[in-house]
């Protein structure tokens, strides 16, 4: 239905090309990428869906390859303790609307979701919010392991003034990871609005200083490339990117939520002290060391000193131990040793494939892998277990699952009727 | 990478050969083939020089028994320099896989102010008083007279070339000005004259235009280059304008004061000379009598410039006999004097064809046609015989003789134009009287006669057919080569109205209004904007830039841009321009941004490049047309309609579109980069202008960029930016290749020869 109707606007839009002059912002994306030329007829002169799906997966499959280029097949250490600073631009250029509501409405929502991904993905790390406004870099939030805390302080912030400056930024968030244990991990990712930075002083010396203190800056902009960032993130090993629209700021970001391979400085092994607090009991009544409030339940002991925190993982205000829990230590796994890409079928080769007639489902979902026209839609293959699996299950087991159900199955049987029950 | 066109082997110093390049090697091949000319257009940074350069030494490497000596003709100093650097790339990859064998010899050749090694001498201010003080310590009666005089200064860098003689030579190598100087400091020996002895000896010789085009400079340093040469002049689009600059003389009221001057001082001389030497004096005026044609044995080491007519034109005769005597000769200058002093003293504009001008000459100073083609040429004796060497002094006296020789020798193709004062500034009297060469064809005629080929190469040659007819010569190739790109990095714009709809242009009864000056202005506060770094504007005039940043300052568009981005002007002083553009660079380097506003036909527009980040949007305010009003342009128009049948408004419109194309493709000089270029004007959208411009620009002009306005423009230019910040694949993808490896080059080969057997 939709289809149709971008085509009745595309032939609106032939019709008064003469006169130019009425094309609205609204009808104008129609008129550059003439979305209604991709439409495809079948043989029996019925439109045919335009499917994304296909489209979306390679862009995924790519940003898995680069991930796995990265890695560069044998295993490599990954920093998994990040000390990071997300620097959020909200000069004037902010409140453009370009998208939609506002740069800054989109910005925040986004990096709300960002933080709890990252959190998700990263259980030993902290992040601290530093946000830049007339001129000024001022902390959002100090380094700490609780999503809510820096959401909220996030939200509570959103109006765009005055002019940007990098280097304040970078000043303010090198001073504050001068002072991170040294197997920490220092980053920054900044999300730029601006166009341009006014500085009280020279830029390059405060971007020598940070990659003196080993400190990954990466940059997203929201509007064009500039030079001094792509500077600043060569210099300093980060990664440099300007969003095109909304969807690909949100994966932008989320491209920087699993933990970057670790410099070769930091990786010798080092042994650290941590805690494993106990969930408090329910309807136990303590005042909690971090909020300075009487709270019933729901908190965790520090085994050193027994405080009361209320969330995991922190340090402990108290004693300064380093408290998580067990399962994040677990989660942080699948890091170092991440399940290999899997090969794409060929569509043309399946046809005559045996094991392919075999089944002719995926292994995951179960679901047919056969496409429209009874003919064998896209799927992809494991290197180890050579099970198939559709495109949606891929994504799935390498994003969120972390282990592939076919291996799984191969080693311990037992377990695969376990998952089936 | 080796491969091979035709019969050639081409060495290529790099990996991968861009698809343009070959072609454009394919093309130059079959223009040595044929030893003809040709006129090739190819976009900046397509790596032209390279092509050029490594197809024209491996022609010379395959023809081992007919040996071509290259002649690369640079605008700049600074081109100069690149194209040697990249010469010596070439070169070196050439003897890694040949050997010796392909060892050449290549030089640079430049002024005494860029070349000498001589400390004091060098302290000299500017070109010719350089020259002068080189002179000085190096004319060959001052060192006759100094084995008397130990006290007079003599350059130790000279007495030691001029010892080492015919043993001074350059081993081969390529050598660029720098590496000529540390040649010359270790040898001792002066590198300036060394290069000019070693221009007959080398195979690739870089200079500059005047070096071939004008014939003062060219007689006496291009004139031992054999026929088998190939004549390169590399960024030519300018060319018809350098070959007429060569002809054109300028005499204004200061130069006839100083004139009188040096007449006063030459005077002076000959009577000290009549009380010292008479018997100097006697000889030049034998040897005046049996005729100029012999002068050749009277110099020696001190050459003059030579005369400013052609070759062809100089005559073999002896000297009139009313200027045989020096005071004789004194005399007629001093009258000719006069007669210009007169004639600058009017009232009004005068214009006047030479022939008509010489008989007025004659019947009112009584100096004829012949004496006036002579005038030069018996300057030059005198000047040798008085042994003056303080050349720096004496340019006025030279300029009138320049100006005597030219329009006795030119009975066309030439006016002369008495202007009594600036036209934009009609209350400060200013007189000038210009000698002006309309046919760009006279001065380049006896390089395409002499040489084997002539290749005339730039990035913006469109109209490519109107070249030949301006310049009177016929091509055996002429080719415009678009450029293959791996995304279409370049965004060209016709942006015709402002956000209010007003439409907006420079058409000289639109260009002060306020509508149009605020549209401008307001175009200008919105893009500054959105486009990161650097901005570049160029403008018609220096006269309109100012009324409009005035205009701009008092109604706070300016504060508005300063608000995004720093704001730098092109003045006329060449040290603050520089100055400007060294802060602006800082500017973008830092982050903070920065607007150059500079003039189209100015120094900025011509020589600089605004690539990567130094210019991400280049805006075209209006159209560049010349000054229409101006007598001289007037004249010329003139001229090609009668001559050539060019019709007024197409040469103009060709002059001012290539001016435009100059300017927005400074934006971009590799295939890496990108950029904007927002042609604003209304009379770009009309098809007689646009169709004007480089063919590589007008591919990337899509017909929904034609007719925009601002609103639009920023709209498209935000899109853009954002798609060209995105990574992306530097050979291209498989429909459009846009980096061949040396197997894409076999297979082509192969398959070229598959054609042909069919």
């Amino acid at each position: 239905m939709s289809n149709q109707r971008k085509r009745l606007t595309g032939e609106r839009e032939d019709e008064d090309d003469e006169d130019a002059e009425g094309i609205g912002e609204w009808e104008r994306a129609y008129v550059d990428d003439r979305s209604w030329e991709e439409l495809q007829e079948d043989e029996s002169g019925l439109l045919r869906p335009i499917d994304n799906s296909a489209i979306y997966h390679a862009q995924y499959r790519r940003r898995l390859r680069m991930l796995s280029a990265a890695a560069a097949g044998t295993r490599i250490q990954k920093g998994l303790i990040r000390y990071l600073y997300i620097v959020i631009d909200f000069s004037r250029a902010a409140a453009e609307m370009d998208f939609r509501p506002s740069r800054i409405a989109v910005m925040a929502k986004h990096i709300e979701a960002f933080i709890r991904e990252f959190f998700d993905q990263n259980p030993l790390s902290q992040i601290g919010l530093v946000s830049i406004k007339n001129g000024v870099a001022h902390t959002l939030t100090d380094l700490g392991g609780s999503p809510e805390t820096h959401i909220k302080a996030l939200m509570g912030k959103l109006e765009a003034l005055g002019d940007s400056s990098l280097q304040n930024a970078l000043e303010l968030v090198n001073e504050h990871l001068s002072q991170v244990p040294s197997y920490g991990h220092r980053e920054v990712l900044i999300l730029y609005s601006a166009l341009c930075t006014c500085d009280p002083g020279d830029i390059m010396e405060t971007i020598q200083k940070c990659k003196k203190s080993k400190l990954r800056c990466s940059v997203i902009g929201l509007s064009a490339e500039m030079f001094i960032c792509k500077h600043l993130c060569q210099e300093t090993g980060g990664l440099y990117s300007v969003a095109v629209d909304e969807v690909h700021l949100k994966d932008l970001l989320l491209e920087h939520a699993p933990p970057p391979p670790a410099i070769a400085e930091f990786a010798i092994a080092n042994l650290i002290k941590m805690g494993f607090p106990q969930r408090a009991a329910e309807g136990s009544m303590a005042i909690c060391s971090c909020h300075k409030e009487v709270k019933i339940g729901a908190g965790y002991m520090c085994p050193r000193c027994k405080a009361r925190v209320c969330d995991l993982p922190t340090e402990c205000t108290i004693c300064g131990l380093t408290l998580v829990s067990s399962p994040h230590l677990a989660r942080s796994y699948h890091h170092l040793f991440p399940i290999a890409p899997f090969d794409e079928v060929p569509a043309f080769s399946s046809l005559n494939d045996s094991r392919r007639t075999l089944g002719k489902s995926c292994f995951g979902c179960q679901q047919s892998l056969i496409g429209t026209g009874n003919k064998p839609g896209p799927c992809v293959t494991c290197r180890k277990c050579k099970h198939y699996f559709c495109l949606d299950c891929d994504i799935y087991i390498h994003e969120s699952l972390h282990n592939c159900p076919g291996c799984e199955s191969i080693h311990r049987p037992k377990s695969v009727s376990l998952m089936e029950e | 990478m080796i491969f091979k066109i035709e019969d050639v082997t081409v060495y290529f110093p790099y990996d991968n050969i861009y698809p343009e390049q070959y072609e454009y090697m394919v093309e130059l091949k079959r223009t040595l083939d044929a030893k003809g000319h040709c006129l090739l257009e190819m976009p900046t940074g397509t790596g032209k020089t390279i092509a050029l350069l490594s197809l024209i030494t491996s022609y010379r490497l395959s023809r081992p028994d007919s040996p071509i000596k290259l002649v690369y003709c640079t605008r700049t100093v600074h081109e100069m320099e690149k194209t040697l650097a990249e010469l010596k790339v070439l070169h070196d990859y050439q003897v890694l896989h040949l050997g010796t064998q392909a060892k050449i010899l290549a030089i640079g050749l430049s002024s005494r102010k860029n070349l000498c090694v001589n400390t004091k001498v060098l302290a000299a201010e500017n070109r010719d008083s350089v020259d002068a003080a080189c002179r000085k310590r190096t004319a060959s009666w001052v060192r006759a007279l100094s084995t008397e005089k130990p006290n007079i200064e003599l350059c130790d860098y000279f007495e030691n070339y001029e010892k080492a003689a015919e043993n001074a030579l350059l081993p081969p190598g390529v050598y660029t000005l720098e590496d000529l100087r540390a040649f010359g400091k270790n040898r001792g020996w002066c590198p300036y004259f060394l290069a000019r002895h070693m221009v007959q000896f080398a195979n690739v010789i870089v200079y500059s235009y005047q070096y071939l085009l004008d014939p003062k400079v060219a007689g006496i340093i291009s004139k031992e280059l054999q026929k088998e040469s190939v004549v390169v002049f590399d960024e030519a689009h300018n060319i018809d304008n350098v070959c007429i600059e060569a002809l054109s003389v300028s005499v204004r009221r200061v130069t006839l004061e100083g004139a009188n001057r040096n007449l006063n001082k030459i005077n002076h001389e000959i009577d000290r000379f009549k009380a010292n030497d008479a018997g100097r004096l006697l000889a030049e005026y034998n040897r005046l009598v049996e005729g100029l044609a012999l002068r050749g044995d009277l110099s020696g080491g001190d050459q003059w410039l030579a005369n400013p007519a052609l070759p062809h034109d100089i005559l073999k005769e002896a000297v009139p006999g009313n200027i045989r005597r020096a005071e004789h000769f004194v005399h007629v200058l001093r009258r000719l004097l006069q007669y210009l002093g007169v004639r600058l003293d009017t009232e009004n504009v005068e214009k006047e064809s030479p022939v008509s001008f010489v008989s007025s000459l004659n019947s009112q100073a009584g100096i004829e046609q012949k004496t006036l083609k002579f005038c030069y040429d018996r300057l030059q004796s005198l000047m040798l015989t008085l042994e003056i060497t303080d050349t720096d002094e004496f340019l006025p006296i030279q300029t009138v003789c320049d100006f005597a020789t030219l329009v006795g020798t030119y009975a066309r193709g030439f006016s002369i134009i008495i202007e009594p004062y600036d036209e934009r500034m009609p209350h400060i009297p200013d007189p000038i009287l210009q000698l002006s060469c309309h046919d760009a064809s006279l001065a380049i005629k006896p390089v395409f006669d002499r040489f084997q080929s002539v290749v005339i190469t730039s990035g913006t040659l469109s109209p490519i057919d109107l070249y030949p007819r301006l310049l009177s010569f016929t091509p055996v190739v002429s080719r415009s080569f678009k450029m293959s790109m791996t995304r279409d990095c370049i965004c060209p714009m016709v942006l015709t109205r402002g956000s209010d709809q007003l439409p907006v242009s420079t058409k000289f009864d639109m260009r002060s209004d306020p509508g149009v000056v605020r549209n401008y202005g307001k175009l200008l506060v919105e893009m500054v904007s959105i486009v990161p770094d650097g901005v570049v504007c160029f403008f018609v005039s220096y006269s309109y830039m100012d009324g409009i940043i005035a205009t701009w300052n008092e109604t706070g568009i300016l504060k508005e841009i300063m608000q995004q981005k720093l704001v730098f002007i092109e003045t006329q002083d060449v040290v603050e321009t520089t100055l400007a553009l060294d802060n602006y660079r800082r500017a973008c380097d830092c982050g903070r941004g920065a607007v150059f506003f500079s003039v189209a036909r100015g120094k900025v527009a011509e020589g600089i490049d605004f690539d990567r980040h130094y210019g991400r949007l280049v805006v075209m305010y209006g159209v560049p047309f010349q000054y229409t009003l101006s007598k001289i342009l007037l004249a010329r128009l003139e001229y090609l309609r009668d001559t050539f049948q060019i019709k007024e408004g197409d040469f103009l419109t060709f002059d001012a579109l290539r001016q435009a194309a100059q300017c927005v493709g400074r934006v971009i000089r590799s295939k890496a980069d990108y950029g904007m270029m927002i042609f604003a004007d209304k009379r770009y959208s009309r098809h007689d202008k646009r169709s004007k411009l480089p063919g590589w620009i007008l591919s990337h002009l899509r017909d929904a960029h034609l007719n925009l306005s601002t609103d639009m423009a920023i709209h498209i230019a935000r899109e853009f930016l954002r798609k060209m910040a995105q990574p992306y694949d530097k050979t291209g993808t498989m429909g459009r290749k846009t980096l061949l490896t040396q197997e894409d080059l076999e297979k082509m080969a192969e398959t070229a020869v598959q054609d042909m057997a069919y």
